[in-house]
């Protein structure tokens, strides 16, 4: 079949791509072609597309060198649209679309040409490793400028500026046996774990579930290792208790098995998600499993090896050309010098010969290679050069060729003649590390393995680790690491075990590899061309050789003064081999030097995926009463509550013209002071307390006395900590001898009927008594005003005459024909009947009350007016007036506590301290302003003397302040030091702007100071 | 018998009432979707909710004597009438949760209240305060699984279930009355943002909201 002409190294054969539909593609602007089944970078590579992005520190140009999430440069950004923005996309694990579009992260303005090209060569000299740390935190002010333009022009990727179109979702996942990586290890733990009945997840994070064996030379029963990949995956699909989740990476692994899985459900469809049937679909789904026990089988990354120049576009993993050639159908390039390490690389040079491209030779550090992989290279006629290495890649967009000579790895020298060989692509195979990152978030710390020459996880219980991911390579081997895995797991979870007949993988003959991490030039490593560890962070042998000589020793030291395994990267290529160079430069072993920690997550996670369905109007719970409608409509500003969305104000027009709140809030404290007002109050928090001991309970928890309170009475209570400082305050009452109602604030209310449990069940387990939270059931209506009484007689069955029905007593009969309870407690100061009712009836009740409550002006009154008439009384809302540091006695509230109780209570030890004893403790006064236009400003602080050199001492500050329409001036609450006993005194409030504001300490209660107005 | 007072809220007059999702219907309708729907959602407004605190083994023979039913003593379960429409919930080692049809709550806290005498217990009308959605068809389980972080699975979360667990941000109790359908008692004034919740986890699966 003919290639499209641009693809100019697709292969006409092999691969599991289709080549009878072509698929198009832009990057960077440019259209090209690839087919379904390629990712972004097999169609880049296809295309022979060489340099995609530019280098992070260095602007250098660079290549694709992996085909897997280790992939550390073709990071891009995604989208053909401002909404539909990705950033930090690895080309490796995108699956191509038709109309696809991506571009560089890095490169600024452009990745062929770019600006900071020049800078990198010249300024590249000035960028030792701590470069930032040394340049640009001096002077510390700059460095919101400087990294402004860093970023820029290093490319971290950016963010869309416009609304994300797309839905995105959390699953909660609960299973028995969660197996991350579905290669040959996973796909063997998975069939074990499924057939004997578990629950089983299978998380995989690429297009296709299979991972080495869907690119593999060797065999399963004398076939192709993919068919038994499918015959497995069949049946792991046709079981019911296994869910099998492709393109999906298990990012995170926290405490007690619980693993986040990233699922990208639609990226390889689009940008957006697809409609179907009129839903836009779930473009990606977290997935929260709690996991009885994890199989990590998450294979190997293939460790390249550090040479100079081994960041020129052309380098690339042994492995990954492999897996470009056989699943791809790209062989990336046309002349090939391998350099290796171990048998393992070999392969890459028989599918690239296989492929009918030219292997210049396989340079082998090992002196005597041997092995069947060896001898059949030899077989191929393939050109082996022993005891040497590629020393330097020669090239600037491009390998043009490889030096080469013959090394001593323990001397770390070069030892004979350099020879070049012309060559397009290195490829180069140090051996494999595990992948241990999921292993890592867990805390456990890795084990070195001189044997593998790598590391392998540590495990916590309930996991276990199997295949590459356990250091253990050979193929057979594998499949029976995973069958035990799985067995082992399911076992675990009490399930049966099944037997699993294993597939014969053949057998093959491997020699021993060598230990090379870091391969010798002639230079030395401080004065040679640069030779890459890390190539997402720019991180060179160099800057680690540097950073041991500057002092620093741990490895953890290392990583951070080098940036070497930062961010998005978490060291998947280059870690092992930037330890093995700290190991050379301190002289020490590789376990010696450790491992730094890899955190979650393992590869970017999008914020849509993170955040679910957790966004706009459903970020968090809003709390309505039965009442909400009635405000929406008649307009009102709501304010948040915890989570209640409460009345603020009620602003209206007039003439035209809509009041502000200063405006409405004035027309309703008036409203109150002289007619009626009304408040939705249901959001006060209501515990029904029953049983014999209840009285005596309530008499533990609040300060003040409740032995003599009477059915049918209410009283206040305050509510210390055991520190002796005010918590919480309300109303409660006696409903019957056994049965109480307690208010809490709206705050407050799920806080104290923990609290109220927990000395119960911890501390008084003795009393009997019982909690429970009738909050949402009442709808409570507060009719407040002289003219409240004349309003609830028209709609009431009650007996409202003053005598019979009194200040702080509650009494039930019909309210506009509903069950009701009324409290005659007043916030305001004004005559008040608390009207509560099932929640269910309250919109009758609450319109009921406004058909009978225009002609003695009813009106809806909001927070804000609540707060002011409260303040003018003094009554303290807690939280405003106290902050955890304020006792009873420091808001003058004496009255309210019982120190002669029989019986200690909640806070009377603390409140017998010397320093709740103290004289000058902040009090709580009232203050008036000398100015009445003047508000002061909450929050201001208070001094005495406004003379005094700064800094002047402080002395307390304003709780409430606000403008009092009766008083037509304004007021505040405050806390002073010594306050009560400077009534009259004159305090100062040197304000931000050089005023300063002069008041009166007064006392707290400015309006109606006998309290004859709620008696009434 | 208990010195508690007890209160019935219900009046047999005809008055409006307003179940705490009436709001949610008006501002978010009632989506009906064409054709075969993969899950319904369907109020129970209106129900006698009463919470149940006490010993468990007084409370079992008062409840068995007054309403017939057991009270379920094994933690995380629920026992219904022939009917299904009276139940008992355990919430707590102490606590249980008694649905019965609306207008039967305040009868039946009469009688326990009779029958328990001088015991001590405790017994809380919540019916204004909470209501039951129930959950059909093949997709619930999927759309318990956005929604709730407890196990749902038909191994873990039998008929005859009933657990409290996180519900999004909020809370909810959960429980399986039959091998089809789930029900969530939700708090009055979550509802609308639990019902929302539900519309939109449940869109993909074209969810039915039954009046």
């Amino acid at each position: 079949m003919s290639q499209s002409k641009q693809q100019v190294y697709r292969l006409n054969t092999g691969g599991r791509i289709d080549r009878s539909r072509t698929l198009s593609f832009t990057f960077n602007g440019q259209r090209y072609q690839g087919h379904p089944g390629d990712t972004l970078a097999s169609a880049l590579l296809a295309n022979g597309i060489d340099i995609v992005n530019r280098s992070f520190k260095y602007s250098r140009p660079r290549g694709i060198v992996a085909a897997g999430a280790e992939e550390p440069n073709a990071i891009v950004q995604l989208g053909s649209s401002e909404a539909a923005q990705v950033p930090n996309v690895r080309a490796t694990q995108q699956a191509l679309y038709d109309g696809l579009t991506a571009s560089s992260t890095n490169g600024w303005p452009n990745v062929q040409r770019d600006l900071m090209g020049l800078f990198g060569k010249l300024g590249g000299q000035f960028m030792p490793p701590g470069f930032y740390y040394k340049t640009f935190m001096a002077p510390a002010s700059m460095w919101l400028t400087y990294e402004k333009y860093i970023r820029k022009a290093a490319g971290l990727g950016r963010s869309p500026m416009e609304a994300d179109p797309d839905n995105y979702d959390h699953f909660n996942q609960h299973c028995d046996v969660l197996v991350v990586g579905a290669g040959a290890a996973g796909l063997a733990a998975a069939l074990a774990a499924a057939r004997s009945g578990a629950r089983v997840m299978v998380a995989d994070e690429q297009e296709e579930m299979g991972g080495s064996l869907l690119a593999s030379r060797e065999t399963l029963e004398g076939k192709p290792a993919d068919q038994w990949v499918a015959r497995v995956l069949d049946e792991l699909a046709s079981c019911e208790n296994v869910t099998l989740l492709p393109r999906t990476t298990a990012n995170g692994y926290h405490d007690h098995n619980f693993v986040t899985l990233h699922e990208r459900r639609t990226e390889h469809l689009g940008d957006t998600a697809p409609v179907e049937n009129g839903h836009r679909q779930v473009r990606a789904r977290l997935h929260r499993v709690r996991a009885g026990q994890v199989i990590l089988s998450t294979g190997t990354h293939e460790r390249p090896l550090v040479y100079a120049g081994n960041d020129v576009p052309g380098n690339l993993l042994a492995g990954a050309v492999s897996t470009y050639i056989r699943r791809y159908g790209v062989a990336p390039g046309r002349k090939l010098v391998l350099s290796t390490s171990n048998d393992y690389g070999y392969r890459a040079a028989l599918d690239w010969k296989e492929a009918g491209c030219k292997v210049v030779a396989i340079v082998d550090a090992r002196e005597v290679p041997a092995g069947d992989w060896v001898d059949a290279a030899r077989a191929q006629g393939i050109k082996i050069i022993t005891g040497c290495a590629v020393i330097e890649a020669k090239g600037s967009n491009r390998v043009t060729a490889a030096r080469v000579a013959k090394i001593d790895i323990e001397a770390f020298k070069v030892t004979g003649p350099v020879q070049e060989l012309a060559c397009d692509t290195i490829a180069s195979s140090g051996g494999y590390s595990p992948v241990i990152h999921l292993a890592s978030h867990t805390g456990a710390r890795p084990t070195w393995r001189d044997d593998i020459l790598g590391f392998v996880p540590g495990l916590v219980k309930g996991v276990q680790a199997c295949g590459g991911a356990n250091g253990c390579y050979a193929l057979g081997d594998v499949l029976a690491e995973g069958v035990e895995a799985g067995i082992k797991a399911a076992a675990a979870m009490g399930h049966a075990v099944q037997t699993v007949t294993l597939p014969s993988a053949e057998r093959l003959q491997q020699g021993p590899a060598v230990a090379l991490f870091q391969v010798p030039h002639e230079k030395p490593t401080l004065r040679g061309p640069k030779q890459f560890v890390d190539l997402q962070n720019d991180v060179t042998a160099a800057g680690i050789e540097l950073a041991t000589r500057e002092g620093f020793e741990s490895i953890e030291h290392i990583k951070r003064y080098t940036a070497m395994g930062f961010g998005t990267d978490q060291g998947k290529l280059g870690n092992i081999n930037g330890m093995a160079i700290a190991a050379r430069c301190l002289n020490r072993s590789i376990p010696e030097v450790g491992t730094t920690v890899f955190r979650p997550n393992y590869t970017p996670v999008t914020f849509g995926a993170i955040v679910g369905r957790h966004c706009r109007d459903l970020f968090d719970p809003e709390r309505y009463t039965a009442l909400h409608q009635w405000h929406v409509e008649r307009g009102a500003e709501f304010e948040d509550v915890g989570q209640w969305k409460r009345p603020w104000y009620y602003p209206q027009k007039v003439n035209g013209k809509t009041e502000t709140m200063h405006e409405a809030v004035a027309r309703e404290c008036l409203a109150v002071r002289e007619k009626v007002g009304i408040l939705d109050a249901s959001t006060l928090g209501k515990i029904d307390i029953q049983g014999p001991d209840a009285r005596e309970f309530l008499a533990r928890i609040y300060t003040n006395k409740w032995e003599k309170l009477a059915v049918g009475k209410c009283r206040y209570g305050l509510m210390c900590k055991d520190d002796g400082m005010v918590t919480d305050d309300g109303v409660t009452s006696c409903l019957a001898e056994n049965h109480f109602l307690m208010t809490t604030t709206t705050g407050g209310a799920a806080a104290i009927l923990e609290w109220l449990e927990l000395w119960h069940q911890t501390e008084w387990p003795e009393l009997d008594v019982y909690f429970s939270s009738v909050t949402d059931h009442w709808a409570t209506m507060t009719i407040t005003g002289p003219e409240a009484r004349k309003l609830l007689a028209e709609i009431s069955d009650l007996d409202l005459d003053r005598d019979s029905f009194k200040f702080m007593d509650w009494r039930s009969g019909n309210v506009a024909g509903v069950p009701a309870r009324v409290y005659r407690i007043s916030f305001t100061g004004e005559l008040t009947f608390e009207i509560n009712v099932q929640a269910n009836y309250a919109m009758h009740v609450w319109q009921t009350l406004f058909k009978h409550g225009e002609k003695y002006g009813l009106t809806p009154y909001g927070t804000e007016t609540m707060h002011v008439l409260r303040a003018e009384k003094g009554f303290i809302i807690v939280g405003q007036e106290t902050d955890g540091s304020v006792t009873p006695e420091d808001l003058g509230m004496q009255w309210a506590i019982g120190y002669d109780k029989p019986y200690s209570w909640i806070g009377k030890r603390a409140l017998t301290r010397s320093d709740t004893k103290r004289e000058n403790r902040k009090q709580l006064v009232g203050l008036r302003p000398k100015d009445p236009k003047v508000i002061l400003e909450e929050g201001a602080q208070i001094v005495f003397d406004p003379n005094h050199a700064i800094p002047m001492p402080m002395v307390g500050h304003v709780t409430s302040s606000y403008y009092s329409p009766i008083l037509d001036s304004g007021f505040a609450l405050a806390v002073v030091k010594g306050g009560h006993q400077k009534l009259g005194e004159t305090v100062y409030l040197p304000m931000a702007d050089g005023q300063t504001f002069e008041a009166e300490i007064v006392s707290t209660i400015f309006y109606d100071p006998k309290g004859e107005r709620q008696n009434v | 018998m208990s010195n508690a007072a007890t209160f019935d809220t219900r009046t047999e007059t005809a008055i409006p009432v307003e179940s705490p999702l009436a709001y949610s219907y008006r501002r978010s309708g009632a989506p009906q979707a064409g054709g075969p729907s993969r899950l319904q959602l369907r109020e129970r407004a209106m129900l006698g909710h009463l919470i149940l605190r006490g010993g468990a083994i007084v409370l079992d023979e008062a409840v068995r004597d007054v309403l017939g039913l057991n009270l379920p003593g094994q933690p995380q379960t629920l026992v219904q009438d022939a009917s299904g429409e009276r139940s008992i919930q355990w919430l707590s080692p102490d606590e249980w949760l008694v649905i019965v049809p609306g207008g039967e709550e305040f009868p039946l806290e009469t009688k326990l209240r009779e029958q328990l005498g001088s015991a001590h217990f405790a017994i809380s009308d919540v019916s204004g305060g909470q209501t039951l959605i129930e959950l059909s068809g093949e997709a619930a389980r999927e759309l318990l699984m956005k929604t709730v972080v407890y196990d749902v699975h038909p191994s873990h979360f039998p008929v005859g279930k009933g657990v409290t667990t996180v519900f999004a941000k909020a809370t909810t109790i959960l429980r399986r009355p039959s091998e089809d359908r789930w029900e969530l008692v939700i708090r009055r004034s979550f509802a609308d943002y639990c019902y929302r919740w539900l519309l939109d986890a449940g869109a993909e699966f074209g969810i039915n909201v039954q009046q």
